[in-house]
């Protein structure tokens, strides 16, 4: 998922969907939109129970 | 009666960057490269239609800002990308035509092109690709 943050793209904040054969990479390079990378789990592991 | 095409506001969008106010100048040229086919009994040469062979030239004033020029531009060069132009900035329409020209390829960019005294400009050209026409 991307993230305008360029007004140049539309509204600064919104999702950024890219149409075929635009060059996603060129315009994160330009930090013209974000990846919202999805935030990982806060689950945490267990230790193993030795027996 | 003729009429004539006064372009003070089109619209010039490459990869989805809105850089209308950036530029000065911008041109398409469709073209289908043509392949000769005259033969033994022809009286004049004749052509058929080949591969399409569509460009798009643009100026623009360069900017070293952020969101303007110069970092929507830098990082295209050695790729392909989609431009979308209209000789206005309103809806598309019969009167207003939308060109999108996808997979065009940029061979080269300046990103310094400075002389004293003058307001930096840059001079791309997008080769190759599929020009599209929509009315709607």
């Amino acid at each position: 998922m991307y993230i305008i943050v360029s007004p140049r793209l539309g509204t600064p904040g919104d999702k950024f969907e890219p149409a075929d054969g635009i060059n996603v990479q060129a315009l994160i390079d330009g930090g013209l939109i974000s990846t919202d990378k999805p935030k990982k789990s806060s689950k945490v592991k267990e230790e193993p129970v030795e027996e | 009666m003729p009429t004539s095409v006064y372009l003070s506001n089109p619209s010039v969008t490459i990869n989805s960057v809105d850089l209308s106010d950036q530029c000065t100048a911008a041109t398409i040229t469709y073209s289908v490269e043509a392949l000769e086919n005259t033969a033994f009994g022809s009286t004049a040469r004749t052509y058929t239609g080949g591969l399409a062979n569509n460009s798009v030239t643009v100026t623009l004033y360069q900017s070293y800002a952020g969101s303007e020029t110069e970092v929507s531009i830098y990082s295209l060069v050695g790729t392909t990308t989609t431009l979308v132009l209209k000789p206005a900035s309103g809806a598309v329409s019969s009167t207003n035509p939308s060109y999108t020209l996808a997979t065009a390829y940029l061979e080269s960019h300046t990103p310094i092109n400075a002389s004293l005294g003058e307001l930096s400009t840059i001079d791309l050209t997008f080769t190759g690709g599929t020009l599209t026409k929509a009315t709607s």
